[in-house]
């Protein structure tokens, strides 16, 4: 199975369904009314039966699934990106910014010793200056 | 249908002085840059400069605020176009062939047809409004909630036709997009999913979700490779390919016009307009094209499409400003604020009473188009540059800008954490062969769907088929959708079928 179905199909599948079965619980607790389900009890079943299909063909298929590589680069960029997004407004701005854009030119292949850092501290600033002063919004910085 | 002293009248406020068109250019510039950076709303940047106008008469403040709209809706398609990322909801199926054709190198091409799309739909949609914005507000008032549900079931239709290789990825995208959107409080009040978490008691927030389904998730792609055009010959802004691509645009007249009626339309309708306009017409270009298989692949009809819907949908959502003093987004809304600054009050009495003035704005917008075409070609070649910057230092610029724009959205670390979530999300789509592109419709519709829905449910008691039968407009829409999803096929295959008997 594994073969056919490749674990982040396999993954996406699984985690889909997941979300799927939740919010279908969660609107059935709130309310049965046909008001509160009337999208999501069809969507939630139609969900259902495509994953079944979708499982069934990658299962009967000749060929397995094409895995692309670069899965875990990719994965340690994404984990990255996330730690960045929960830093925004934990750690400030300017220095998130400026530590992930860095860390991301040399995961992304930048080789050069000091442009990674001289340009991660440009567009930091640019960034904090230029887009940051059209918030509505206040925003949390370290050192700028 | 033209009021021949009011047009003059009108010729004569925006012609005697330069004054109304000083502050047009700065505002096309400010429209395009805003529109190119994903995160940055369009109506963001009217709300940001509303208060400049204070200063200025109301025209001019019309026209530096639309100027705006202007730039700002063809800014959202050039990023489209050059990083697969949207700039707006409205600029979705501009990225669907816009994209493919800058990575095979023809970015120019691809520029200079967005560009022209959007001028002649702009001019197309302003035309329109010019002469049929009196009856054209009657027909507005007329919109109820079932005639909305056809259109949105129409912009929903796309999704079964987003992927190729598998009906079932691109039904099951789609229906996941639909699903998500049901998240937070539901239209009559019932809280859903929020999992006690205050950010989501208005649902996930549709913008920074697509930013991060669509951007993020095409630059973890995109991380292995060089540059956006690999072929180093092909990198240059090329001025006479912009314009190559601006002559292309008119050997599909046909998608050029279809394109624009249907934006024009769709945009005239509150609530609906642009984001549902580029994906209708994108849908309906690709079921009447006669390579229907080159779409999603490249294909200059693609762009057209998308770009002449999006474009000409502004002078549609313009009707329902002027002629009922209603706005139909986010974007009319601040011309509404604009109004009010200047105690002027949309609607009957003020067609009637002021029509020089409601000419005079209209006129300006079309001379705004014209303008968009020269400044736009300008603009390209400094927003073209991108090609050209090593994607180790674009991706995490870009994705940092993406986490960005979520927060500018939100005001909260739910923009952001939302970026990051449908990045993860996007990027295992991508991996999978699953549209993407199918999931953001179903999120941006399903909302409005069940909204739509319920109220039809409610003002039919419960009998919708009974409803549709008395409600002439959404009648014609259900039976031209259905011709269109249904009898055009049969039509096709009936044809190819005979065909292969007379050649039996």
């Amino acid at each position: 199975m594994s073969a056919r179905l490749s674990a982040s199909h396999a993954a996406f599948l699984g985690i889909v369904l997941a979300i799927t079965g939740f919010i279908l619980w969660s609107a059935l607790s709130a309310s049965t009314s046909l008001n509160n389900l009337i999208v999501v009890a069809p969507a939630a079943l139609l969900l259902g039966v495509l994953a079944l299909c979708i499982v069934v063909a990658a299962l009967r298929s000749p060929d397995a699934d094409p895995a692309p590589a670069g899965a875990l680069g990719d994965l340690l960029l994404l984990a990255g990106f996330g730690i960045f997004c929960y830093a925004l407004t934990h750690v400030g701005f300017d220095v998130a910014t400026f530590v992930f854009v860095w860390a991301g030119i040399v995961m992304s292949g930048g080789r050069s010793l000091w442009v990674p850092p001289l340009y991660a501290a440009i567009f930091s600033l640019a960034l904090v200056k230029g887009f940051g002063s059209l918030f509505p919004y206040p925003m949390l910085t370290l050192v700028l | 249908m033209l009021d021949q002293f009011a047009l003059s009248q009108a010729f004569g406020l925006l012609f005697s002085s330069f004054d109304p068109w000083i502050w047009v250019i700065p505002g096309l510039l400010i429209g395009l840059v805003f529109g190119s950076i994903p995160g940055l709303q369009i109506s963001m940047a009217m709300a940001v400069f509303l208060p400049v106008t204070f200063g200025m008469d109301f025209l001019q403040a019309m026209l530096f605020l639309t100027a705006i709209f202007t730039g700002g809706a063809y800014g959202g398609g050039v990023t489209a176009i050059l990083m697969n990322i949207p700039g707006s909801s409205s600029s979705i199926a501009t990225a669907f062939d816009g994209y493919p054709m800058a990575r095979q190198g023809k970015h120019n091409e691809a520029l200079g047809l967005g560009l022209a799309a959007s001028v002649v739909g702009s001019f197309i949609g302003y035309i329109l409004l010019l002469l049929l914005i009196g009856p054209m507000a009657a027909l507005v008032l007329k919109i109820g909630p079932m005639e909305m549900v056809v259109v949105v079931l129409w912009g929903l239709t796309l999704i079964a036709t987003l992927n190729d290789g598998s009906v079932a990825k691109g039904l099951f995208a789609g229906f996941l997009g639909l699903l998500l959107s049901q998240i937070g409080m539901s239209t009559t009040g019932i809280m859903r999913t929020t999992v006690g978490n205050p950010h989501l008691l208005d649902g996930i927030p549709a913008v920074p979700a697509m930013i991060g389904i669509f951007a993020a998730s095409e630059l973890l792609r995109l991380r292995g490779s060089s540059y956006l055009v690999t072929d180093e010959a092909q990198r240059d802004i090329s001025l006479r390919k912009i314009l190559t691509g601006v002559a292309e645009t008119f050997r599909y007249p046909a998608v050029l016009l279809r394109g624009s009626l249907i934006g024009a339309g769709i945009g005239a309708i509150p609530g609906v307009g642009s984001s549902v306009a580029n994906l209708v017409s994108y849908g309906e270009a690709r079921r009447t094209s006669r390579t229907p298989e080159a779409f999603g692949k490249g294909a200059p009809e693609g762009v057209i499409a998308a770009e002449s819907a999006n474009s000409s949908s502004e002078g549609g959502s313009m009707t329902a400003l002027l002629a009922l003093g209603i706005p139909g987004g986010a974007a009319t809304a601040v011309l509404l604020a604009a109004f009010s600054f200047h105690n002027i009050i949309g609607g009957p009495s003020f067609i009637r009473n002021q029509t020089d003035v409601v000419y005079s704005i209209i006129l300006g917008n079309l001379g705004q188009v014209l303008l968009l075409a020269v400044v736009g070609l300008l603009m390209l070649r400094v927003l073209g540059m991108v090609v050209r910057v090593p994607l180790a230092y674009l991706v995490p610029s870009v994705l940092a800008m993406c986490a960005w724009g979520g927060y500018g959205i939100t005001g909260t670390i739910a923009g952001p954490l939302t970026v990051a979530a449908f990045a993860l999300l996007g990027w295992l789509m991508r991996r999978n062969a699953y549209p993407v592109a199918a999931t953001v419709i179903g999120l941006l519709l399903g909302r409005m769907m069940e909204g739509e829905l319920v109220r039809t449910l409610q003002i039919s008691n419960n009998q919708p088929m009974t409803y549709l039968l008395e409600r002439p407009i959404a009648l014609v829409l259900a039976i031209a959708m259905l011709a269109v999803l249904v009898g055009a096929p049969s039509l096709k295959a009936l044809r190819a079928r005979k065909a292969r008997r007379a050649g039996q």
